[in-house]
């Protein structure tokens, strides 16, 4: 199969709204970084600045809906075209949400640079929120390079983000029960740190959308799933 | 790299259009002058032949007839003796009655030669319908024979030495007593479609040679237009295409431009010939003719047959037609009016075809109209073969009033081919 | 309605009409068609699709031996119709045409009146006893074709008076009128305007109930639309051939892929 397509401008639509998505992966990459960063070192003005920045990818996942609708519209993609198209739309809601999150962590690092941090909690946020970041390029990367096996590989380790997780959950639970004034605290880093395991799995979502336009089917296995905190009692 | 700015500055397309522009315009200018320039000429030469034929041509449409009140003489014209009886002798005394002071039989010969020499058979045939006129006087309006008929068209100049004019000074004057008399009229001349041939311009007319060529047209367009559309419907549709079908093709083509001096010695040698048929029949006529026009109704036919959109045969095929129902049903119907137009054309090829007829003996002398195919006769152009030949001086005008009977029939012809082409065409 | 998977799901299978086995044409030395093996089945819209040349038509041709009119083709292999051998010598072309009826490209109606358009398949395979029995044909056929509403009161005025997209389902009625069990289409909207073009496959998508339709088309969204099976021919080869979703979501074949989604292949 050839890559480019006889009407010309049909490649140069496609590779725009690829390029929008890309564009929106690297800001939300960034304000995952930077939410975590700001957390760690209870940046305030970062903080601040990564809930201003959600808004610009706001504006790209409308564009990306946008230009999606207008491809439909007037070129009636087929087969692989059509996954393009289909992928494009759901990884943007995907990363939508993904900033919202990040989003999230940043207007709750606001309230938490006024209490009394907790040991150790912002870097392990911070690793877990580097490992998300890091799931998040390898998916863009394997959506660009269609590669259906680093696409997998992403979904793999989403399993490690949940275990960080449910050590996190452990850790946060430990402490309330030692002093009940981290309660309040303790909660918004729960928060947090949920936060970044939903990122993780919005971020399988888009590895998934990344096989389907590679193979034309959803993976049929169960996605991989650590975070067993809905379903058992926590031992501590 | 060349520098640009150094070279001449290149012109841009506008104005290298508009350089040539002037060239272009010339060139078309001149080509449609020279279509205008052939266009005229080709009309001219067409006034000039039409004028011509008109202009010699019109006055053998009137005839100068004389007027005599006939007293039938029973001494001369005993009713037992008829058919037979003293005819002319009468038709000169009743003309001598108008002129006084003839009296030598020299003279009235003379004076009787005024008369055409078919108005005594016109007084016989009426005396032989009704015998009762016998010893009565009767008005008998009668054709003058040739040189006077030239005179009162003024077609013999006066002014020339009586020498050497076809009438002398006294038979001028006894014509011009008669004219003042008012005895001398120049009605339309019916004779011209009404009698056959004859030796006596005044008497001579086309019947003979337009039932001749109807006949003969018939005879060739029952033959052809069968035979013809037979053919082109079998080569067109059902032969299969190889050797022997393009083989066939060719010669049909070629047969369409063999001249039809060819196509008269064929039929000389084979129906004459072999066959013994008679010689001068419009029937042989027309089968020679037919031999000549199957080609063109072939070719014509195969074209119409051609121009029939393939979808209308898939559309038939489509349903489960088969190929005789295709082309019975559906083909050859719309290819009708094509059919008719080359057969109307070819038939007007046949109508001024001469050569072949001249070789089959369709130029002989024959007084009557034919009744049946099998009678002799002449056709249209070899009647005007014969009427050029003739030394009498009224025949050149016959002669160009024949070719203007002829030239209006093929154009009525062409013109029937054009309002069926038009009329039936259809659109798809 | 749809509760497997796309990938798992195929068109609700009917009974195979038409088989074809190992078929080759022949234009004198050169074969355009290269051994097509294809199921065509009963009450189900197939369509062909491929580039021009690629030999669709060829084989839309065959099914009703409609290339029998041009000397120089010859079919080899078999073709089947419900189990019977179009080619085979007990089969005459025209009892065949009368079972797989045809409708062309160009709408082409006979220069005749609506009804004897209607009723010439009929008459000339002597189907109708008496006028009243045509008369009745002629009727369903029209309605059948969604026509007969539009020129129940003008039935003797002329077939080519009609618009194009009325003229295309004329033709559509003319097929249908005999009673046929496959009806074949090539391209039948290339010459029609979007509306005629969507009246034409609103009843094509009605005539699958009673017909195997076999469509042949330039406009893959047409395919796409109108058809359940779409086989993809390329260069005489049958490349592809399954269920329409499919073909047009996620074809197997790379050559498949390339012609559908518009690429240089």
């Amino acid at each position: 199969m050839n890559d480019r397509h006889i009407v010309k401008s049909y490649d140069r639509d496609l590779e725009a709204i690829q390029a929008l998505i890309m564009k929106m992966g690297g800001l939300v990459e960034v304000a995952i970084l930077e939410s975590a960063q700001s957390l760690e070192n209870r940046d305030e003005e970062l903080a601040e600045r990564v809930r201003k920045n959600d808004r610009a990818v706001d504006e790209l996942e409308e564009r990306v809906n946008q230009e999606c609708a207008r491809m439909l519209a007037l070129r009636q993609p087929s087969a692989s075209d059509l996954r393009t198209v289909l992928t494009v739309m759901k990884i943007g809601a995907n990363l939508e949400r993904i900033g919202d999150y990040a989003k999230n962590m940043a207007k709750r690092t606001g309230v938490l640079v006024q209490m009394t941090p907790i040991d150790g909690s912002a870097g392990a946020i911070r690793r877990m929120s580097m490992a998300v970041e890091a799931m998040l390029k390898d998916a863009l990367d394997a959506y660009i390079q269609r590669d259906a096996e680093l696409a997998q590989d992403v979904r793999m380790r989403d399993m490690e983000v949940d275990q960080m997780y449910n050590a996190l959950f452990r850790e946060f639970l430990t402490f309330m029960m030692e002093d009940p004034r981290n309660i309040t605290a303790c909660m918004h880093l729960h928060f947090i740190a949920k936060n970044i395991e939903r990122m993780g799995d919005h971020v399988t979502a888009i590895a998934e959308q990344v096989i389907y336009l590679v193979t034309g089917e959803m993976p049929e296995d169960e996605r991989p799933k650590a975070d067993r905190t809905a379903v058992e009692a926590p031992r501590v | 790299m060349t520098d640009i700015a150094a070279g001449p500055r290149r012109l841009s397309s506008t104005e290298t259009v508009r350089a040539g522009l002037g060239r272009r315009k010339r060139h078309q200018i001149m080509l449609q002058g020279l279509g205008l320039a052939a266009i005229s000429f080709a009309f001219l030469m067409l006034a000039t032949l039409v004028g011509s034929l008109v202009m010699t041509g019109h006055k053998a449409f009137t005839q100068t007839h004389i007027t005599l009140d006939v007293y039938v003489d029973p001494a001369e014209i005993p009713a037992a003796g008829l058919p037979r009886g003293g005819f002319r002798d009468v038709m000169t005394a009743a003309l001598a009655e108008r002129i006084p002071g003839v009296e030598s039989r020299a003279e009235l010969r003379a004076l009787g030669a005024i008369l055409s020499n078919g108005a005594q058979f016109m007084l016989r045939d009426r005396i032989v319908a009704d015998p009762s006129l016998i010893g009565q006087t009767i008005t008998m309006r009668v054709p003058v024979s040739d040189p006077y008929d030239q005179l009162k068209k003024g077609l013999i100049d006066r002014e020339t030495p009586e020498a050497f004019r076809r009438v002398k000074d006294q038979e001028i004057a006894w014509f011009d007593t008669l004219m003042a008399q008012g005895a001398i009229t120049e009605p339309f001349n019916w004779a011209l479609f009404r009698n056959a041939d004859s030796r006596f311009p005044e008497l001579a007319g086309l019947k003979g040679a337009l039932i001749g060529s109807a006949w003969a047209l018939l005879v060739c367009f029952l033959i052809s237009f069968p035979l013809g559309i037979g053919a082109a419907i079998y080569l067109e549709e059902f032969a299969p295409k190889n050797r022997v079908s393009d083989l066939i093709e060719v010669n049909i083509n070629n047969l369409a431009a063999v001249p039809s001096v060819v196509f008269g010695l064929l039929a000389l040698a084979v129906f004459l010939g072999w066959f013994g048929m008679q010689r001068s029949a419009p029937f042989v006529g027309g089968l020679t003719l037919a031999l000549m026009t199957m080609p063109t109704i072939i070719i014509a036919t195969r074209a119409a047959l051609k121009a029939v959109p393939p979808s209308i045969r898939e559309a038939a095929l489509g349903v489960g037609a088969s190929r005789h129902q295709v082309v019975f049903g559906h083909v050859l119907p719309l290819a009708m009016p094509g059919i008719l137009t080359g057969t109307i054309i070819g038939l007007a090829q046949a109508l001024g075809e001469t050569a072949p007829l001249l070789l089959i003996g369709m130029n002989a002398f024959i007084t009557s109209a034919p009744s049946t195919p099998f009678d002799s006769a002449t056709a249209l152009p070899t009647q005007i073969f014969i009427w050029a030949d003739s030394p009498e001086r009224g025949f050149v005008s016959r002669t160009s009033a024949a070719i203007l009977v002829l030239l209006t029939f093929l154009v009525v012809m062409n013109a029937l081919a054009i309002f069926l082409r038009n009329r039936f065409e259809r659109k798809w | 309605m749809y509760d497997n998977p796309l990938t798992k799901r195929t068109a609700v299978t009917h009974e195979v009409k038409i088989s074809a086995r190992g078929v080759n044409v022949f234009y004198g030395e050169n074969r355009a068609i290269k051994d097509v093996d294809v199921d065509i089945e009963d009450k189900t819209v197939t369509a062909f699709i491929g580039p021009s040349g690629c030999g669709k038509s060829t084989f839309l041709r065959c099914l009703n031996r409609m290339n029998d009119t041009i000397d120089i083709c010859s079919v080899k292999g078999l073709i089947t119709l419900d189990g019977e051998d179009i080619y085979a010598p007990s089969i005459d072309p025209v009892q065949l045409r009368a079972k797989v009826g045809m409708v062309f490209q160009k709408p082409n109606p006979f220069p005749k009146s609506i009804y004897d358009n209607v009723g010439y398949g009929p008459k000339i395979h002597g189907m109708a006893q008496s006028r009243a029995d045509l008369d009745e044909i002629v009727e369903r056929a029209l309605r059948r074709a969604a026509l007969w509403e539009e020129v129940k009161d003008r039935l003797s005025s002329p077939g080519t008076g009609l618009s194009g997209g009325q003229q295309q389902r004329l033709c559509i009625a003319r097929a249908v009128a005999t009673e046929p069990e496959v009806l074949l289409m090539d391209e039948p909207c290339s010459a029609l305007d979007p509306i005629a073009t969507a009246q034409v496959e609103e009843l094509i998508d009605e005539l699958r109930e009673q017909y195997s339709v076999v469509i042949v088309t330039h406009s893959m969204q047409q395919a796409a639309r109108v058809s359940q099976k779409t086989a993809f021919f390329h260069l005489g080869h049958l490349v592809e051939f399954g269920e329409t979703g499919q073909i047009f979501t996620n074809p197997h074949d790379p050559r498949t892929e390339s012609y559908i989604t518009g690429r240089i292949g």
